[in-house]
């Protein structure tokens, strides 16, 4: 060896000397937590590619995506306003960590008291996802593995955003019926398309919760090139609820619906962040920017 | 004028009149006394129309009350209640015309010759004075006679009224009673449903007792309400006394126990 | 007519006719006045400005007009047929029934979006059918004590109801959140069009009644006297509150302050409850409120749409406060 990597290894073999130390000499209850609840599809899917199987996880809510195959036996709570997972349910499943939003902040003070920690992890946009991906390694002793996966998930992010040829004008609305509940630029939703290269309708504004009830005035003055509309609804809906919305009056002189590029978009992947972040962007931009 | 006999009403499961006769005639004021519960302001109801009655035959002019509907009833017969309800915000003026709605066709305005009808009313009934006047803010005494002047817009040949003067004072009763008095003596045939003998004695024509859910006993008042009678119906030891002018006196040994 | 309650429908038309006005120019875009004139005269080009003046603008003022006048009007009617000062929608069940009715499809089948409006009017029509058909029984009938109790029952049971769905579909309750808030919206005349007719039965019926109901004033026994049939009157009167309740909860959603409030503000303001005065005025007022609170909801924070509840009570309660201190 040469004489700079032969300092370097010798370093090397120090700081590793030294933490191993510091390691062994840390109290017993710094030890990574092995019965892990996740109450959402994205920190599950995170700890199945992390190699951890959870005891137990969240019921996906409004979606039909489909959940890492790891994850199939493991035991699913459902949840419901405003308190999320049923108590007792929980509380037989004696988690050591429950990886949480605030959606269910209601019954977290309940988690707390059970002595269970409670983290509330919910990326808000693409660039949280790694930045989330590595708190949970943290969280659960597997440092090195997350700081591979975020890395993977920020290359795939940013992949999927190569080559935008077109940046359409897009309105992205939730829930049922014809008055727009638009997605705004701080919102999951907003954040992938505005990725994706489309435009948001409606750039500018901002609200906390990510979301506003926008005029149809606005609408056509700005005349979205397309409109998704994310609805709730079991799949046999999908078909009427998007006649419904295509046949919209207010929104007849945009060029979404001239050109008939008015889409309904299944599943959540919209709704709430998803570990293949880079997936989804390539299927926004496939299936409805067409860029 | 009216005839009613054998009048028989059920309300719910209970028989409240078993058989009962009135008959009132133009230019008479019949007085209705009973004890509370005997069925004075059922009959009362029952022969205006304004309670079914379930067997007996009632007739206003010869017609069965059963044919007579409506304004053609209203034009026959003028029906004052017991507590009729004092809505806010109405004037002494805007009730009496609601009186004279029997005249007024569905989308017909008010004419001068109901203008005219509304005026004489509250006139004869004393209240003209009063026809700016809030109903909420009237006495007792006020309220009853603005009632009659409503009744009195209706124009109709007889006149019922429902203890008219149980909740006034003895100035109030007397204006009252006058009132009615005069009223027949105009030519109307007023029922008067009264609870005190004496004011009874002094304006009826006739009195008709009701015992029990039955009439018992009709005719000039100081024949039938004799000392018998009294102590029969009312259980209690007492006769009446009239002088001219129509003054009466109610004699009552009021703490004898006559059972 | 007195000089006072002239007057106060004087002011009313004006700010009526005002508001009108306001509603077609003002909105999330600002459109010159020039253009929004020749949009509704027909001269003005096919393109943005044409379609939202007269495919959202239009509709929306008319829909306001509509449902803001029903909703006073039904005040009044139940006001008057009721005897009581708080009756309002809610009372007969109409309001309860209508959310339910509305919920249902927003949330347990959404497929059928499109029947939103029918569902709220059927509803809210069995809703006040149930209410009657229990107020109508016995020998009592159609007397306002059964009417009410009656109607707080059905309300309750609907609002549970509504709750339950909300609890039991929670990951969908946003839809509904807007919709129970109540407010209109900008989507041209379809809907307009599947419940004009409603409106218009109801709004004839009403005129009507008007001189009926000033019959009630004095109680049952005066009524039978005069030849009316206080009951019937009264069936009649309040199922046609249910029918304009009910139309405009299915075009707007749960607004049942207007159709408390306004017969009050017109009583107050006109020193008269006769109904020859309250029914019309209330109808004019209600509908100045409600366009005067769309437009303010739909301007102030623009392009957000807020809903419309605060700002009709921002317009309503201070001038309802105000003019009841000035009374006896």
């Amino acid at each position: 060896m040469t004489p700079a990597p032969r300092f370097a290894a010798r370093a090397l073999a120090c700081a590793l000397a030294i933490t191993a130390t510091a390691a062994a000499a840390t109290p017993a209850t710094a030890k990574a937590p092995t019965r892990i609840v996740a109450l959402t599809p994205f920190t599950a899917n995170t700890l199945a590619h992390l190699g951890i199987k959870p005891v137990g996880i969240g019921q996906t809510l409004g979606g039909h995506d489909k959940l890492d195959p790891a994850l199939k036996s493991v035991k699913t709570l459902p949840l419901s306003h405003p308190a999320g997972p049923n108590l007792e349910q929980l509380a037989a499943l004696n988690p050591q960590l429950v990886l949480s939003t605030p959606t269910w902040q209601r019954g977290e003070t309940a988690m707390r008291k059970l002595g269970m920690k409670v983290v509330d992890v919910e990326p808000r946009s693409l660039a949280e996802v790694a930045v989330d991906t590595k708190r949970i390694g943290a969280l659960v002793g597997r440092t090195a593995q997350a700081n591979r996966l975020a890395t993977q998930i920020d290359r795939g992010i940013a992949n999927a955003q190569k080559n935008i040829r077109k940046h359409p004008t897009v309105l992205l609305i939730i829930g049922v019926g014809r008055t727009p509940y638009a997605a705004l630029e701080n919102s999951w939703g907003g954040d992938v398309v505005k990725k994706a290269g489309g435009r948001l309708l409606t750039r500018g504004l901002r609200a906390s919760g990510g979301f506003a009830r926008i005029s149809n005035e606005t609408v056509v003055e700005r005349d979205p090139d397309v409109i998704i509309a994310v609805p709730h609804g079991a799949a046999g809906d999908i078909p009427r609820l998007a006649r419904y919305l295509k046949t919209n009056p207010a929104w007849k002189t945009t060029k979404a619906a001239r050109n008939k590029r008015i889409y309904v978009s299944t599943g959540n992947s919209l709704l709430q962040a998803w570990t293949d972040a880079g997936r989804t962007i390539s299927d926004v931009r496939r299936s409805f920017l067409k860029n | 004028m009216l005839e009613a006999r054998g009048v028989q009403v059920t309300i719910g499961s209970k028989e409240i009149l078993h058989s009962a006769d009135l008959v009132a005639n133009a230019g008479k004021l019949v007085a209705v006394v009973g004890p509370n519960g005997a069925g004075k302001s059922t009959l009362a109801r029952a022969a205006g129309g304004l309670q079914r009655a379930s067997a007996g035959s009632i007739s206003w002019n010869g017609e069965p009350i059963e044919r007579l509907r409506g304004r053609k009833l209203a034009k026959l017969r003028a029906f004052i209640p017991q507590r009729p309800r004092v809505p806010d915000g109405v004037r002494v003026q805007d009730a009496v015309t609601i009186g004279r709605s029997p005249h007024i066709g569905p989308f017909q305005r008010e004419t001068k010759a109901d203008r005219d009808a509304i005026e004489r009313a509250m006139e004869r009934a004393g209240v003209t004075q009063y026809a700016d006047r809030l109903l909420t803010t009237l006495s007792g005494g006020e309220l009853q006679r603005v009632q009659i002047a409503v009744a009195l817009a209706q124009e109709a040949p007889a006149l019922i009224a429902d203890e008219p003067t149980s909740h006034l004072d003895l100035g109030a009763s007397a204006a009252v009673a006058r009132l009615l008095r005069d009223l027949a003596d105009d030519g109307l045939a007023v029922v008067l449903v009264v609870h005190d003998l004496a004011l009874a004695t002094a304006v009826a024509d006739e009195v008709v007792v009701v015992s029990d859910g039955r009439s018992v006993a009709a005719g000039p008042p100081l024949d039938v309400l004799t000392g018998a009678c009294l102590a029969d119906v009312w259980h209690v030891d007492a006769h009446l006394e009239a002088g001219d002018a129509g003054h009466t006196a109610l004699h009552v040994a009021w703490l004898r126990d006559h059972r | 007519m007195p000089l006072r309650r002239l007057s106060v429908v004087m002011i009313a038309a004006v700010t009526l006719v005002a508001a009108i006005g306001a509603s077609l120019a003002l909105g999330a875009v600002s459109i010159p006045l020039r253009d929004v004139i020749d949009a509704l005269t027909g001269n003005l080009d096919p393109g943005p400005f044409k379609q939202i003046v007269t495919e959202l603008r239009l509709p929306r003022t008319v829909d306001a007009i509509l449902v803001g006048a029903s909703l006073g009007v039904a005040g009044a009617l139940l006001q008057g047929a009721l005897g009581n000062p708080l009756a309002s929608p809610d009372v007969i069940g109409v309001t309860g029934g209508a959310g339910f009715g509305a919920v249902l499809i927003l949330l347990v089948f959404p497929g059928s979006i499109a029947l939103l409006p029918v569902g709220a009017l059927v509803f809210g029509l069995a809703a006040a059918a149930i209410v009657f058909a229990v107020a109508w029984s016995g020998e009592s009938r159609g007397g306002i004590g059964k009417l009410i109790l009656a109607g707080i029952g059905v309300q309750a049971f609907f609002f549970a109801a509504t709750t339950a769905t909300m609890v039991i579909y929670s990951d969908r309750v946003q839809s509904a959140v807007f919709w129970l808030a109540g407010g209109l919206v900008s989507e041209g005349w379809t809907n307009t069009e599947a419940v004009w007719p409603y409106f218009a039965v109801g709004l004839i019926a009403a005129a009507a009644l008007m001189r009926p109901l000033d019959r009630l004033a004095l109680g049952d026994d005066v009524a039978a006297s005069l030849g009316a049939r206080p009951r019937l009157i009264r069936l009649i009167a309040c199922a046609t509150a249910a029918v304009l309740a009910s139309a405009a909860a299915s075009l707007v959603g749960l607004l049942s302050f207007l159709g408390l409030v306004t017969p009050h503000l017109v009583r107050l303001a006109g020193g008269t409850p006769s109904h020859r005065y309250v029914v019309p005025v209330s109808a004019l007022v209600g509908a100045t409120i409600l366009l005067v609170g769309d437009t303010l909801a739909r301007v102030v924070a623009a392009p957000v749409e807020l809903p419309v509840g605060p700002f009709m009570v921002a317009l309503g309660v201070p001038l309802f406060l105000w003019l009841l201190r000035k009374t006896v």
